[in-house]
């Protein structure tokens, strides 16, 4: 019951070949061709910071909400969401090269006319390097504080008890939502959107964050799934899986609401500097990525999970995320790559890197998780988890 | 011996559940259970089966290819029409599929769920009770199965049931 996750030696060491694999994957890219090992660098961080974002968003949701089914999986979130001051870390090293990744710091005649470089130094007040590297900084201050905030919460709950800390939590998660709608807005507007500087959506960020919350929740089912599988949560229901599953269902006809408004909304404006995005997502090989993505994160978890019997599977629960998972990674590589890489290009680079990230990732998940118990003893809605039989 | 049936009738949702139960323990078969609203452990409890989901999803992917075939052959192939540049191919037939979705689907599911329970202007109702619809829970016990009807008038009435009532059964209808 009290038991606490085993960081086994064995994936200790996966982890480590993974990220020895990334290592290499990042240094043959650069030696290749900087700008796309760079892109990827972005892109892949990106991912696993959306991931780490939606999990800590999942986390404030449920205090706020007082939810009790989830209360026994939230030392899950909470360690998903240590990955952020990595996430800023590398955020920081790609910044470095921002120069080829941003074509507004130094607009170039020959791949702007005259109308879209009065665009860019129309912007230039919000576009600025300064300005954007203090918004980087303050974002992930914003965040790093608030994740270890809920997470000393939590740890001190387990100690001393009460309600104390789950009073605190909840207000704090209340702080943490607000300030994440905002920064995490401008953040994806400032590293994704602003690849394409001529182009603007006001309702990409809304996207963003709904992808975020999305892949975080579907992240956290997935763990939820393999940690079940090899002995841990025995005590989990029919309940909890159809609870689980009605998360990623739900939340994937979002992501296809938001995906589709962004798209509905150019086709109907018709705006010349709009539709760019679209006219070139599709064409040629990018609109198979283009319609693959919405596949992959909408109709396969839409189609298999609208039957009630396969929702409460865990092994299909756990395959569909898989596909949504990798579903997420090309709905980045489509708003990033060809603004700067241009072209379709996955080689080595693409899935070193990719495996790399997720080596970094699964390592700092696994030693937080096995850092504290498995299941919060002293959550005042604890038992109601355990005990969860639907409604 | 005539068709009849004995209704127990409940005011709380708690005492219907455990009450259900118990009546399936001491091994008398529940005819069904007339709910205000739908209660998963009641469906769970009669182990309770419907089709219906398939019809709504057939009917829906039928409304998928016929309004999008439809669209398609519309503004693609007999008459594309080309304003401001737009593609005539494009995503934006979704709306119109949704909606064409919502609509078909739900009408053909209500159509097929009162044509299979044969309801519909001039049916005989199946259980003529007064207030059977209103919001009480009512366990209905098949009479011509457990014919100890004194047994089982007790045991409703000690689970909580507020009336217990006994009624006949136009012998011409068939019912489920």
């Amino acid at each position: 019951m009290d038991r606490k996750f085993v960081f086994r030696p064995v994936l200790r060491y996966t982890t480590y070949g993974l990220m020895a694999m990334g290592i290499i994957a990042v240094a043959t890219g650069f030696l290749a061709n900087g700008e796309r090992a760079l892109a990827n660098l972005l892109l892949n961080n990106f991912y696993f910071l959306c991931l780490a974002i939606g999990a800590s968003f999942f986390l404030a949701l449920q205090y706020i909400t007082q939810a009790g089914w989830s209360a026994a999986f939230k030392r899950i979130p909470e360690s998903i969401s240590a990955y952020i001051p990595w996430a800023a870390l590398i955020m920081i090293l790609i910044m470095i090269g921002m120069k080829s990744l941003y074509p507004w710091i130094q607009p170039d005649e020959h791949s702007f006319d005259e109308h879209s470089m009065h665009l860019i130094e129309h912007k230039s007040p919000f576009l600025n390097v300064p300005f954007f590297l203090i918004r980087l900084v303050i974002y992930f201050t914003v965040w790093v504080f608030m994740t270890r905030l809920l997470r000393k919460y939590s740890l001190k709950e387990d100690i001393e008890g009460g309600m104390i800390y789950f009073e605190k939590s909840g207000f704090y998660s209340k702080v943490y939502i607000f300030t994440l709608a905002l920064t995490f807005s401008l953040a994806s507007f400032d590293w994704i959107m602003s690849i394409d500087p001529t182009w603007f959506s006001t309702i990409f960020a809304l996207k963003n964050f709904i992808t975020s919350f999305y892949h975080g929740s579907a992240l956290i089912v997935l763990i939820v799934v393999i940690m079940h599988h090899y002995g841990y949560f025995q005590f989990i229901t029919d309940a909890h899986w159809q609870d689980f599953s009605k998360y990623v269902f739900i939340l994937s006809i979002m992501w296809a609401y938001f995906w589709f408004s962004q798209y509905l909304l150019i086709w109907y404006a018709n705006i010349p500097e709009e539709t760019v995005y679209y006219v070139h997502r599709l064409t040629g090989p990018w609109k198979t990525v283009f319609y693959l993505n919405l596949i992959l994160n909408w109709t396969v978890p839409f189609v298999v999970l609208l039957s009630n019997y396969f929702a409460r599977k865990k092994m299909v629960l756990g395959i569909v995320i898989v596909f949504v998972l990798i579903g997420l990674w090309i709905d980045i590589y489509e708003q990033i790559m060809p603004g700067t890489i241009g072209d379709v290009k996955i080689g080595f680079t693409e899935i070193g890197t990719y495996l790399g990230f997720a080596g970094l990732f699964i390592y700092i998940f696994l030693r937080t998780l096995s850092s504290a118990a498995l299941i919060p003893a002293n959550h005042p809605l604890l038992q109601e988890s355990l005990h969860h039989t639907g409604h | 011996m005539s068709n009849y049936r004995i209704l127990g009738v409940y005011n709380n949702e708690d005492k219907l559940l455990s009450s259900i139960h118990k009546i399936q323990e001491s091994g008398i078969t529940i005819h069904d259970v007339i709910t205000p609203y739908p209660i998963h452990e009641v469906i769970e409890a009669l182990k309770l089966k419907t089709r219906l989901p398939v019809v709504a999803f057939i009917s829906a992917i039928f409304a998928l290819f016929g309004t999008g075939g439809f669209l398609y052959w519309t503004s693609v192939v007999n008459y594309p029409l080309v304003f401001g540049g737009k593609p005539q191919n494009t995503l934006s037939f979704i709306i119109v599929i949704f909606v064409m979705l919502i609509n078909v689907t739900a009408v053909v599911t209500i159509l097929s769920f009162f044509i299979r329970d044969r309801k519909g202007p001039g049916a005989v109702p199946y259980l003529d009770y007064k207030g059977i619809s209103d919001d009480r829970y009512v366990i209905v016990v098949d009479g011509k199965i457990n014919t100890n009807e004194q047994v089982v008038s007790d045991l409703l009435k000690r689970e909580g049931a507020v009336e217990v009532a006994q009624i006949g059964v136009p012998e011409t209808k068939a019912n489920h």
